[in-house]
C-alpha cells in the first residue's frame, strides 16, 4: 500500500502507469491534502532540479593528468593476454613432453616379457606381428583423446559458471 | 582537433586512450569533473578533501580504463569507483576523527556559511538553502539523490553504482527526498524567524 507522498512522488517522476497517472491527478485536483502535498513536493522536485554542479579547482583537470602521466598507459584486457602468448607456451610443454617421452623410449631396454596384456578371447584374425604394436598405440591414442575430452569437459563446465 | 574531440562520444575517447592517445583522457576528466566532483562533495564536505577525493578517483579510473567494458555506460562505472572511493575516504577520515570532538567540523560548517553569508544575495537564494540541506543528510541520502537528479542514472543504475537492489533504491530515494523536504522546511522556518 502506497502513502500518499510515494503517489505523488511516482507522478512528479511519472514512474507510474498512464490509469495509475490520471487517478493521481483527479486526487490532486479534487482533494485538498493531495493538492497540499503535492504542491510542496514539487517545490522540492524543482529546487533539486534547478541545483548547478559544484565546480572545482581551475587546475583540476591539470592536476589529474600530471598525476595520470605517471601511470602506466592502460591497454585494452583482451590485448593485454596475447592469444600467440599461450599458445607459444602450449606448444614449448607439448614439444618439452614429446622429446622426453622419445627421449625415455630411446634409452630404454624396454621389454614385455614379464608383462601380459587381459586376455581377451576375441576370434579376430590379426597378423601376430601386429598385436603388440597396434594395441598399445591405439590403447595410447584412447588415453590421449580421453584426455583431451575430459579437458574440453572441465573448460565448459568453468565457462558455464 | 578541439572540435572533433568534442564530438567523440566517451567510449570513443576511451579507446583512443587504450590505444596510445593518453593526452585525451583530459577530454573525459573534463566533461565529467564537475559531476565527479558534487559526488565527492557529497561525502567530504569540504571542497580540499572533495577534490582530492575526485582526483583520486580518475587516477584509478584512469589505471583500470583497461577492464572497463565497452558495452556498458561509463559514467555508471566511474560514479562507483567515486563512491567507493569516497568511501573509504570516508572511513579513514572516521578513523582520525574518533579522537577528536566536533569542533573542528562546526569551524567547518561555519566557514561554509560564512562564505555564502558574505554574499548578500546568495544568502536569501534557495540554492544557499537547498545546498544547506543537502549538507546535513547523510552520503548515502545525498548521493542517491545527486545521482537520480543530476547524474541522469536511472534506479537499475544507482543501484549498480551503489551496489543494492533498485528496490532498495527507490525506498532509500523516497526516504531521502523526504528528509530533504523535512530539512528545507526547517531550514525555511528559521530564516523567517530571522526575518521577523
Amino acid at each position: 500500500m502506497k502513502t500518499i507522498e510515494e503517489e505523488i512522488w511516482a507522478y512528479i517522476d511519472d514512474a507510474c502507469e498512464p490509469a495509475e497517472r490520471l487517478e493521481i491527478e483527479a486526487k490532486i485536483a479534487s482533494d485538498p491534502e493531495y493538492h497540499r502535498l503535492h504542491s510542496e513536493l514539487m517545490q522540492v522536485h524543482l529546487m533539486i532540479s534547478a541545483e548547478e554542479l559544484d565546480e572545482p579547482s581551475m587546475s583540476f583537470t591539470r592536476n589529474v593528468m600530471e598525476q595520470v602521466r605517471l601511470e602506466v598507459p592502460p591497454v585494452a584486457l583482451k590485448t593485454k593476454v596475447d592469444n600467440r602468448i599461450i599458445y607459444s607456451i602450449a606448444a614449448f610443454f607439448a614439444l618439452s613432453i614429446l622429446a622426453i617421452l622419445v627421449y625415455a623410449l630411446a634409452n630404454s631396454n624396454y621389454s614385455m616379457s614379464g608383462f601380459k596384456l587381459p586376455e581377451m578371447r576375441l576370434d579376430l584374425a590379426m597378423s601376430p606381428e601386429a598385436t603388440s604394436f597396434s594395441v598399445k598405440a591405439f590403447l595410447f591414442l584412447d588415453l590421449a583423446l580421453a584426455l583431451v575430452y575430459f579437458d574440453r569437459f572441465l573448460r565448459k563446465k568453468l565457462s558455464t559458471k | 582537433m578541439g572540435n572533433m574531440q568534442l564530438k567523440q562520444t566517451d567510449l570513443e575517447l576511451i579507446e583512443s586512450v587504450l590505444n596510445g592517445q593518453t593526452a585525451l583522457y583530459a577530454e573525459l576528466v573534463k566533461r565529467h569533473q564537475r559531476f565527479v566532483f558534487t559526488l565527492a562533495l557529497r561525502f567530504a564536505k569540504n571542497r580540499e578533501d572533495a577534490e582530492e577525493i575526485a582526483q583520486d578517483c580518475f587516477v584509478k579510473a584512469y589505471r583500470a580504463l583497461g577492464t572497463f567494458k565497452q558495452g556498458s555506460k561509463f559514467t555508471t562505472w566511474l560514479y562507483t569507483i567515486t563512491y567507493t572511493t569516497a568511501m573509504t575516504f570516508l572511513r579513514k577520515k572516521r578513523l582520525q576523527t574518533d579522537s577528536l570532538d566536533n569542533e573542528e567540523n562546526t569551524i567547518q560548517l561555519e566557514n561554509q556559511i560564512s562564505d555564502y553569508n558574505a554574499d548578500g544575495i546568495e544568502k536569501t537564494s534557495a540554492h544557499v538553502f537547498l545546498y544547506q540541506a543537502i549538507e546535513q543528510l547523510s552520503p548515502d541520502d545525498a548521493t542517491i539523490i545527486t545521482l537520480f537528479y543530476k547524474g541522469e542514472q536511472s534506479l537499475e543504475e544507482i543501484a549498480q553504482t551503489l551496489n543494492m537492489e533498485a528496490n532498495t533504491i527507490k525506498v532509500k530515494l523516497h526516504r531521502a527526498r523526504t528528509r530533504l523536504k523535512e530539512k528545507l522546511q526547517h531550514l525555511l522556518k528559521d530564516e523567517v524567524k530571522e526575518l521577523i
